[in-house]
């Protein structure tokens, strides 16, 4: 079946899912849309990257509002760095640190808290990198580590 | 009993502080998976900052732009991230690849070629480099720098100039010190190796502490620094096996011995440790000080300080900063030069300790900063477990007046290294037994 640009839309734009356990984050979760997933079912889904299941509705209006838009105009902007691995807030201030001016707006929306803290593909990335923990993990039970100090 | 009614030597004092060390700590850090293009963009963002504040004195007349902002034939300045493309560099896909023509089987020590080449890179894109003026076997991946030329019909950048970022200012040494006060280094004491010889060391301590008969000359010896690699375990035990009792005091049994000579040490005089390769540390850099638990016996002294590595400490004001030698063998693999000092001397032109991290020598990615990056130039530039003792005093445009040391191993040449504070001269201290 065709997908058409609706779903595609859709197929980037997942719900956020918090896998609980792992690394913990110091986020105001009362921003995120949460599915908090039980431990014991977490060993299932770290099998699979969260990128390849999608999880909720397609929320076309929610998120897609001015403010999400300046905030990924934030994100995009290439001037500012990289976006992945650290929090917007995070990023702003790097920015003030490193005297480039950012706008006072991005971090008084920030602040507010009503708006998500990372960049979009952030949970992308961290489900990638749990992903490849778990396998990680995985090898290390089988076979021996030869590291001192790991 | 009649006591010795000679002086009793007073051992010189000196200030010392380590606050410019806070940058090489990662205890505050988070890791929240964040790649390496985070350090990267920090490294360019600041060096280029400081180029662009360069550019005009050195090239007035010319246009500064980014890569995606070159045209043909338009001479112009370009700053950006040195990226060395490399045939023989070990890459983790060649393991994955059929054929394995390119890669030897035997690993080379230096993994150049004549066919390898620059690329200038910035957040907008890249540009591959062309012309003799940036020869790639002296520059390697991650070295910022400013070039003037011009863009070619072939798509390159044809490089007419080079501009480094230079020596960065140095706080002026203070006037003449009246009295030579000697601060000594030494590295690779690798302690429980084969190599090394305990009774070389022993003679070591004693004579910083005085117990050679050579009070005089201890008496001015003020501070000690031991560079990296101070222990070596025996590699046979470290297999991932558990370990019998009697094979976990063997493998303590090296730690141990280094703790009763540093307590030696640190009774009379201030002590740094660092951490090199061997030693039990991390292994990105910046290294974290050595836990003070392997030191019950030195750690209750306040003159033994364990550090990161890079160090940085000024005594009297002077400024020292070095590392454990890792930056500079990485540089060994990467490029190459006439001798160890031009390493050392390039990473201080180019302000910044470990270019090749975190391409090649392991690095913590840190996201807002780059704590490498050499803002005050140092007094002495020190760097530990060279194969050879090796010095040289180099000149700065602005007056800056650098020493730069390479502290052979301990434990193949016996040798230590004495640095005078009044005139930043250095001699060596060397012991061998020769049991006739």
């Amino acid at each position: 079946m065709a997908t058409t640009a609706k779903n595609m839309k859709g197929f980037y734009k997942q719900t956020k899912n918090k896998i609980t356990g792992g690394i913990s984050k110091s986020k105001p979760s009362s921003s995120r849309k949460v599915s908090p997933k039980h431990a014991a079912t977490q060993g299932s889904d770290a099998a699979q990257p969260a990128a390849l299941i999608s999880h909720g509705s397609v929320d076309l209006n929610d998120d897609y509002n001015k403010e999400e838009e300046m905030l990924r105009q934030f994100d995009m902007n290439i001037a500012y760095g990289p976006c992945l691995g650290m929090t917007r807030l995070d990023r702003w201030e790097r920015a003030l640190r490193l005297e480039m001016n950012p706008p006072k707006e991005i971090e008084r929306l920030l602040k507010t808290g009503k708006v998500q803290q990372d960049c979009l593909w952030q949970d992308e990335a961290e489900a990638l990198y749990k992903h490849s923990r778990a396998i990680e993990s995985h090898n290390l039970v089988s076979s021996s580590h030869p590291g001192l100090l790991c | 009993m009649e006591i010795d009614s000679e002086k009793i030597q007073q051992r010189k004092l000196s200030d010392y502080n380590n606050l410019q060390d806070e940058r090489f700590e990662i205890q505050k850090e988070m890791y929240r998976g964040q790649q390496y293009s985070q350090i990267y963009f920090a490294r360019l963002h600041l060096m280029r900052t400081l180029l662009y504040s360069l550019a005009p004195t050195w090239k007035p007349h010319l246009p500064v732009c980014k890569v995606l902002g070159l045209e043909e034939g338009k001479e112009c300045i370009i700053v950006g991230t040195l990226f060395k493309h490399m045939k023989l560099k070990p890459c983790v896909l060649d393991e994955y690849s059929k054929e394995r023509s390119v890669t030897p089987l035997v690993k080379p020590h230096n993994f150049m070629h004549p066919d390898d080449h620059l690329i200038l890179e910035d957040e907008s894109g890249r540009v591959k480099l062309a012309g003799s003026a940036l020869s790639p076997a002296i520059y390697v991946t991650g070295v910022v720098v400013a070039l003037h030329g011009k863009e070619t019909s072939a798509g390159e950048f044809f490089v007419e100039d080079v501009l480094e970022a230079g020596l960065p200012p140095q706080i002026e040494r203070p006037f003449e010190l009246k009295e030579n006060k000697y601060v000594v280094l030494l590295s690779g004491l690798s302690i429980g190796s084969s190599l090394a010889n305990p009774l070389q060391f022993q003679l070591l301590v004693d004579h910083i502490t005085g117990h050679l008969g050579d009070e005089k000359e201890a008496a001015q010896i003020v501070h000690v620094v031991i560079a990296g690699n101070s222990v070596e375990f025996p590699r046979k035990l470290i297999s991932g096996q558990n370990l019998a009792s009697k094979d976990q005091s063997t493998l303590y049994e090296p730690i141990k011995e280094l703790d009763i000579m540093l307590n030696q040490i640190a009774a009379g005089v201030s002590v740094d440790i660092m951490p090199g390769l061997n030693d039990p540390a991390n292994f990105a850099l910046p290294q974290q000080p050595l836990n003070r638990c392997l030191f019950p016996g030195s750690a209750p002294y306040n003159t033994f300080r364990s550090c990161t590595n890079p160090h940085s400490f000024d005594v009297d004001n002077i400024r020292f900063l070095g590392t454990s030698g890792q930056n500079i063998d990485d540089l060994d693999k990467y490029s190459e030069a006439k001798s160890k000092l031009d390493f050392v001397e390039r990473t201080l032109r180019w302000r910044h300790l470990a270019p090749t991290a975190p391409n090649t020598l392991g690095c913590y990615p840190f996201t807002d900063r780059d704590p490498f990056l050499i803002e005050t130039c140092p007094h002495v530039y020190f760097v530990g477990n060279q194969d050879k003792f090796d010095n040289r005093l180099i000149k700065g445009p602005e007056g800056q007046l650098v020493r730069l040391i390479c502290i052979p191993k301990f434990c193949e040449t016996g040798i230590a290294v004495a640095v005078n504070l009044r005139n930043l001269e250095c001699h060596t201290i060397s012991f061998s037994i020769q049991l006739s």
